[in-house]
């Protein structure tokens, strides 16, 4: 029995034990990796990829999916430093760029809606907006990089020092709260599980859906942001393939793709295992090269333990049902 | 006395916990088309799962034609000549049914001789006095001719014995009446049929004997013609229920929704009815007469595009679950497993969805009133579950339902849509939900009830509305509900 728990217990903490397993390794042979300098800096480093997978985390709870917040990430970036160049206040700029994401989340959310679409059709559609919304990133500097008149104030401070980890743990720990003790975060489940008994639950799910793609395009806004804000720049390509970058530390935080369940703590998790891992990589003199080879093996092995996770719940409900018949 | 084909002597199964058939014997005769009735859990499907080889007995003995049977696995039991038709077919949608029959056994080299496929599963469904043309594609079949392939299947494999599991579960009763047939073409044949079922009425019209199970053994056995059907219930339950269904004693008064010619494409025409305050009004009609479309139009599912629904007085506009909800109107689904329940949620979260905003304070949801929610739920509807925070897939198909119920109840809605409120829930359970829809509407609630099981709402209705391609073909008030005039309005 207690072995059994033993096994339970890896089972179930997998890559967590893997990430401390690599975090003592590095620990022991680095003195500079366990300082809390370099730990803060992780954290920051992260904190944008976090920032963008708390919202996807609420949309593949509520069984969607969305491939489009890379772009969005781009093009909220130059909305807010074009305006910031031109002179706008610095909160309407940043009010700016948060809009060009809600609406984005609202076509997104719409458009899945009149197709009646689910996960897959979500991707296809979000796959379909990301392109659009990275031309559109690319006209207004001719897809060139634009350098921000950034002064002092509010924008600056949003990328600087742990600001950007304040907003990511502070945004993290409001939506779990949402996703656990509100009604909204209990729809979201029943919807993310089966939508058809939400539906037949009197749940309004065409107005709950669309407002997780609409977290997720202002998340996503939010994110560009502050990116923008940390390097005071926009560059219109600045959000390329950060979906997969979202989507990983969303994987590898455990929360599953199926919906229904998950939680924005195991993504912060995700997020901060993502980063550690390349941080410690680092540090060990390993190239980006070699550390993309690292990062899949571990995106292969989230998927691999949530799969040997759902075969033995499976294998439990079977069981049950057979003893119940 | 005719010749045993099959013998299952002294057969115990344990599973951890639970005894799940205790020294269970049964004898079934060569040619005969043998009932195995029992509720959920008496073990009718561990019997059979021992008999087709799923599971291993931990003692006891099969004996197939009076030799020794040892059994591994399905296809070993089907070669040996034990075929079983389960509920979920085991058929490929997109082959052909030709190729289903044979799937896995094509003669040849590294050609298919596809005449001769076609050939052999043409005479294996002429045996059956079928003439299907045998290279259709099955996914395109209705569920009872798919059924039709699995019994041809179950032939090609020179099966002795075939094992029916619930296999009306899913047919229309026009579909029934042309599947009874096919049993008494395997009788002829000499082929013995074990055919498991809850539904009386099926056992007595076409089994020649029906062993009675409770709680893992077999507690009687009868030819059908020495049996009553008191008996038989009696004997399931394990006491004398007085009568199947209770006494209705509402006096409805005061109309609460009416529908003036509502429409919806070519699924529903002109539909008009009320529906009184405490009634149960009954709905009757084939399976695609237009009930569940009705059922859905009302509740917002599928919203009506003609015609107008007026609720206490007040016209409304219905045009999605969550308006339906907020005009009073709850909806049991005909699948509580894919519409009805999240099942691999607790029975608390279950039955507070409908009504999130009773069970908050401020933003936040309190876990102590959703648990009083449900225990007192879980207690007025004596739903079995060992806790409230069970996830629902351990429960038993009328608990499930009875938590469907509590989750509407909870809703409070004065309006309750119940499209097959008993489908496969065994009597016990069935009783209760019958008690529970009279009390119901003793509080002043309507109920408008859907169920392809005629005796079902002739008794429980207060007025049967009959339905058709689409259509109210026709009111039944009185001594004017019977079946006979259900099917005369059908057929008209």
């Amino acid at each position: 029995m207690d072995r059994k728990r033993v096994l339970d217990i890896i089972r179930s903490n997998g890559i967590l034990i893997v990430i401390l397993l690599l975090i003592i390794v590095t620990g022991i042979f680095e003195s500079n990796f366990l300082t809390v300098n370099n730990l803060l800096n992780v954290l920051r480093q992260v904190s944008v990829v976090g920032i963008v997978a708390c919202g996807m985390t609420f949309c593949i709870i509520g069984g969607a999916f969305d491939l489009s917040v890379g772009s969005v990430v781009s093009l909220a970036g130059v909305i807010t430093i074009l305006n910031i160049n031109a002179g706008t206040n610095e909160y309407l700029a940043i009010l700016y760029g948060l809009l060009a994401g809600i609406a984005i989340g609202i076509v997104n959310g719409v458009l899945i809606s009149i197709i009646h679409g689910r996960t897959s059709e979500a991707f296809i559609v979000t796959y379909g907006m990301q392109v659009v919304v990275a031309s559109i990133a690319l006209f207004p500097s001719n897809g060139l990089f634009i350098s921000g008149r950034v002064s002092e104030g509010f924008f600056k401070s949003m990328g600087q020092g742990v600001m950007p980890i304040i907003i990511f743990l502070g945004l993290a720990t409001i939506m779990q709260f949402v996703l656990t003790k509100t009604p909204y975060g209990r729809r979201m489940c029943f919807i993310g599980s089966n939508m058809d008994v939400a539906k037949m639950s009197g749940i309004n799910v065409i107005a709950n859906r669309v407002s997780y793609f609409v977290i997720s395009g202002v998340l996503a806004s939010l994110g560009g942001i502050v990116l923008c804000s940390r390097v005071t720049s926009s560059n219109p390509t600045a959000g390329l393939n950060y979906e997969m970058d979202v989507i990983a530390a969303v994987v590898v935080g455990g929360t599953q793709l199926s919906g229904g369940s998950g939680s924005v703590y195991r993504t912060v998790i995700g997020a901060v295992i993502i980063g550690i891992m390349s941080n410690a990589l680092n540090i060990l003199g390993i190239t980006a090269y070699h550390q993309q080879i690292v990062k899949g093996m571990l995106i292969l092995l989230a998927v691999g333990m949530d799969i040997v996770n759902k075969r033995m719940k499976m294998r439990e409900m079977t069981h049950e049902k057979v003893v119940e018949e | 006395m005719g010749t045993h084909v099959l013998d299952m002597k002294h057969i115990t199964k344990t599973f951890p916990g639970v005894v799940a058939l205790d020294d269970v014997s049964l004898a079934v005769e060569k040619g005969a088309v043998h009932g195995l009735i029992g509720e959920n859990g008496a073990g009718k499907s561990t019997l059979m799962k021992v008999l087709n080889g799923v599971y291993k007995a931990d003692h006891g003995q099969l004996y197939l034609e009076g030799a020794p049977l040892e059994l591994h696995g399905v296809r070993d039991a089907q070669e040996k000549g034990i075929s079983t038709i389960f509920q979920e077919f085991n058929l490929i949608n997109s082959l052909s049914i030709a190729e289903n029959i044979f799937l896995g056994r094509f003669q040849g080299g590294n050609l298919i001789d596809w005449k001769d496929i076609h050939t052999k599963a043409t005479n294996l469904l002429d045996r059956l006095g079928l003439h299907f043309d045998v290279t259709r594609i099955v996914g395109k079949l209705s569920t009872a001719e798919k059924q039709l392939v699995e019994i041809a299947k179950a032939l090609s494999f020179d099966a002795k014995i075939i094992v029916m599991d619930e296999p009306t579960s899913s047919l229309t009763s026009r579909e029934i009446e042309l599947f009874f047939p096919i049993i008494g073409k395997l009788r002829e044949s000499g082929i013995t049929t074990i055919y498991i079922s809850h539904k009386l009425e099926e056992i007595f019209q076409i089994c020649d004997k029906v062993s009675i199970m409770r709680d893992g053994k077999i507690v009687g056995e009868s030819p059908v013609d020495e049996i009553t059907r008191d008996q038989v219930i009696e004997l399931m339950v394990g006491r004398s229920l007085e009568m199947e269904y209770p006494k209705r004693t509402v006096e409805p008064d005061g109309v609460v929704l009416s529908v003036q010619s509502l429409g919806r494409g070519n699924k529903l025409h002109d539909i008009s009815f009320e529906l009184r305050k405490g009634e149960i009004l009954g709905i009757a009609g084939l399976v695609g007469a237009g009930r569940t479309e009705l059922a859905e139009a009302l509740f917002g599912a599928d919203p009506a595009d003609s015609g107008e629904i007026t609720i206490k007085g007040k016209k409304v506009a219905i045009h999605s679950t969550s308006q339906g909800k907020e005009n009073s109107i709850g909806m049991l689904t005909e699948d509580r497993k894919e519409t009805g329940l999240v099942l691999d949620m607790s029975v608390t979260k279950n039955i507070t969805i409908t009504k999130l905003e009773e069970v908050k304070k401020g933003i936040v949801l309190r876990n102590k009133a959703e648990a009083q929610v449900a225990d007192h739920f879980v207690d007025a509807l004596n739903i079995k579950t060992p806790s409230i925070n069970q996830a629902l897939y351990n429960l038993s198909g009328g608990n499930q339902q009875k938590v469907v119920l509590a989750k509407w109840l909870f809703s409070d809605v004065d309006i309750l849509i119940l499209d097959e409120p008993t489908r496969g829930i065994d009597i016990g359970a069935k009783y209760e939900i019958y008690c529970l829809m009279n009390s119901l509407t003793e509080q002043g609630k309507s109920i408008i009830m859907i169920s392809s099981e005629l005796p079902e709402v002739l008794h429980m209705s207060d007025r049967l509305l009959v339905m058709h391609k689409g259509m109210i073909k026709g009111e039944l008030v009185g001594k004017d509900m019977s079946a006979d005039n259900v099917m005369k309005l059908v057929i008209e």
